[in-house]
């Protein structure tokens, strides 16, 4: 059967960023027919999308809503590509997320999470309410990149400034801390003791895009 | 004007575009209340009288031209029947919504401000702030706005969903928040607040789009607004945190006296989208955790943005978090007394 071109993955990108997940699941279900692989799907179709919704995504456009809807969308399809749940090793890097102990509010976590997915890289979500030693143990069990934290709530800004020497305690000094969320944004990196202090989801994927490449550049 | 002026006369100038002795300054200190006076959030939330202990305590600390009856965005869902987990020092979570994923809003009623949860120790202290400021101070009350009590009836996630998958049923949530918020208001007002505060952070066009903001949730509040006039509201300040330029304009046609700008908002394009309502704002609240810079100069660069304008309050963009530093709040005290020049209306 022949490739497909880029063309046939158009509605799967426009249901994508539409946030349509009935649709989005439908146009899977065409292309797998057509003879599009689950891997070709991902690159071509939702890696693509999500490039499309970081390009649109500035920090007035930015809400929550729709990057929720989207994010509903592209989970559905992976679930339908890799009905294990998680997607099959890439090569690319590895990354830990969580919210830490004291903050429940997880839907900002969960939403780099599916962002990250999209992008193809491997994401180890800790969940909400995480103790900072259960992240560090999980960045050296997973070999991670990047420790990715996200905090709705102020309290929980000493618990961030625990997780680089949480990490060195390991041995694990190259691992990159990045926070994000309502709360660590309006504060420096100084301030918080990480490398990265995101201002969106896709500002945060940009940053690991760029610390990724770097790496493979070298 | 005849010598210096009161809290509650300075703010009710600035509303109006008249002439103030110096800008308004209100910070937004709820919870810092707590731990200004030494006690547990927990107790400061449950417990009306000490609410308003604290929030006397804090207005000698700080001299701020207002006070507020405000405890956190849990109290309406749980006098609705949500169960809520305390803590010591930080605001209490949902640990089950009022409703689930299947149900309907229209199965509820809105709460009896007089026998509901915690619903009447905040109107106790609302009418023992009152008592002890009389007219000399700005008591201001406080109540969800429609979207954010929506959403934690439901939960953000569910709700959210909700809107899109339902929105008939999602309505109908909206419906019951806006009846609870204007009797829980009218309740405040009759107990003696000035002012009441409608805080809206989940209408914030970072968590819902603008278009969603303009075709669901104004008209809401334009009715909540009209209803809290007629139950006797002196002052209806309409406070949402966030990027919220796409929706400041509507906040005219809403009736609000006065609008919060959050620091995603520069004090010349507030003042451009709102010219004939007052604005108050828009220090960084989390600036105050840890103070990179005297807070001064940007205190003066603000307060001078207003100068020829007027209708300006000096605030923070968002709530003042409990555990900011009292350092960094009686240096802004001061950059804020400093700054003494009369606003024109």
């Amino acid at each position: 059967m022949p490739a497909l071109s880029a063309a046939a993955f158009d509605p799967l990108i426009a249901a994508l960023l539409a946030g349509d997940h009935a649709a989005a699941l439908a146009e899977t279900h065409r292309l797998r027919a057509a003879g599009a692989g689950a891997e070709a799907i991902v690159t071509a179709g939702l890696e693509t999308a999500m490039g499309r919704l970081d390009e649109k995504c500035t920090v007035e456009q930015f809400n929550l809503l729709e990057i929720m809807l989207v994010g509903r969308a592209v989970s559905v399809v992976v679930h339908e590509l890799y009905p294990e749940g998680v997607l099959p090793e890439t090569g690319r890097a590895t990354f830990v997320i969580a919210t830490l102990e004291g903050d429940v509010h997880d839907l900002g976590k969960n939403i780099v999470r599916t962002v990250l997915l999209g992008k193809g890289y491997r994401v180890v979500d800790l969940g909400r309410d995480c103790p900072v030693d259960a992240l560090a143990a999980a960045a050296e069990r997973e070999h991670a990149r990047a420790v990715l934290v996200s905090g709705l709530i102020s309290p929980i800004v000493p618990q961030v400034r625990r997780v680089r020497p949480a990490l060195a305690a390991r041995g694990l000094g190259r691992v990159a801390v990045v926070a994000g969320g309502a709360a660590l944004k309006q504060l420096a990196p100084a301030d918080l003791d990480v490398d990265y202090v995101a201002e969106t989801a896709f500002d945060g994927a940009r940053y690991l895009d760029s610390l990724v490449a770097k790496e493979t550049a070298a | 004007m005849n010598g210096p002026m009161n809290g509650l006369e300075r703010i009710l100038a600035a509303a109006r575009f008249q002439p103030t002795d110096r800008v308004p300054f209100v910070p937004q200190l709820f919870g810092h209340a707590a731990a200004t006076a030494g006690v547990r959030l927990a107790d400061y939330l449950r417990d009306g009288r000490l609410l308003a202990e604290c929030q006397l305590r804090e207005r000698e600390s700080y001299g701020g031209d207002a006070v507020f009856a405000f405890t956190d965005f849990g109290i309406e869902a749980e006098a609705l029947g949500a169960q809520l987990k305390y803590y010591d020092s930080q605001y209490p979570d949902i640990v089950v919504p009022a409703l689930a994923p299947p149900d309907d809003a229209a199965r509820l009623a809105p709460p009896d401000p007089a026998a509901a949860g915690r619903l009447p120790e905040v109107v106790r202290a609302v009418g023992l702030l009152r008592a002890a400021l009389g007219d000399g101070a700005c008591v201001a009350g406080a109540i969800a706005g429609p979207m954010t009590l929506a959403t934690q009836l439901y939960g953000t996630e569910t709700a959210l969903f909700l809107a899109v998958d339902d929105p008939a049923r999602f309505g109908r949530a909206l419906d019951l928040a806006a009846a609870t918020a204007l009797s829980f208001g009218a309740a405040q007002l009759a107990a003696g607040a000035h002012a009441m505060v409608i805080f809206d952070p989940a209408a914030s066009p970072a968590v819902v789009p603008a278009e969603f903001f303009r075709a669901r949730l104004q008209p809401r509040l334009t009715r909540l607004v009209a209803g809290l006039r007629a139950a006797g509201a002196p002052l209806i300040w309409l406070n949402v945190a966030g990027p919220t330029a796409p929706i400041l304009p509507h906040y005219a046609e809403i009736g609000a006296d006065i609008a919060t700008f959050d620091y995603y908002v520069d004090a010349a394009t507030a003042q451009r989208l709102l010219p004939r309502t007052c604005l108050a704002g828009n220090l960084k609240s989390l600036d105050f955790l840890a103070p990179a810079a005297p807070i001064g100069p940007p205190v003066a660069a603000l307060i001078r943005s207003f100068a020829d304008r007027g209708g300006f309050i000096l605030s923070s963009g968002c709530e003042i978090p409990p555990e900011a530093d009292g350092a960094a709040l009686r240096a802004l005290a001061d950059a804020a007394g400093a700054e003494t020049r009369t606003c024109r209306g």
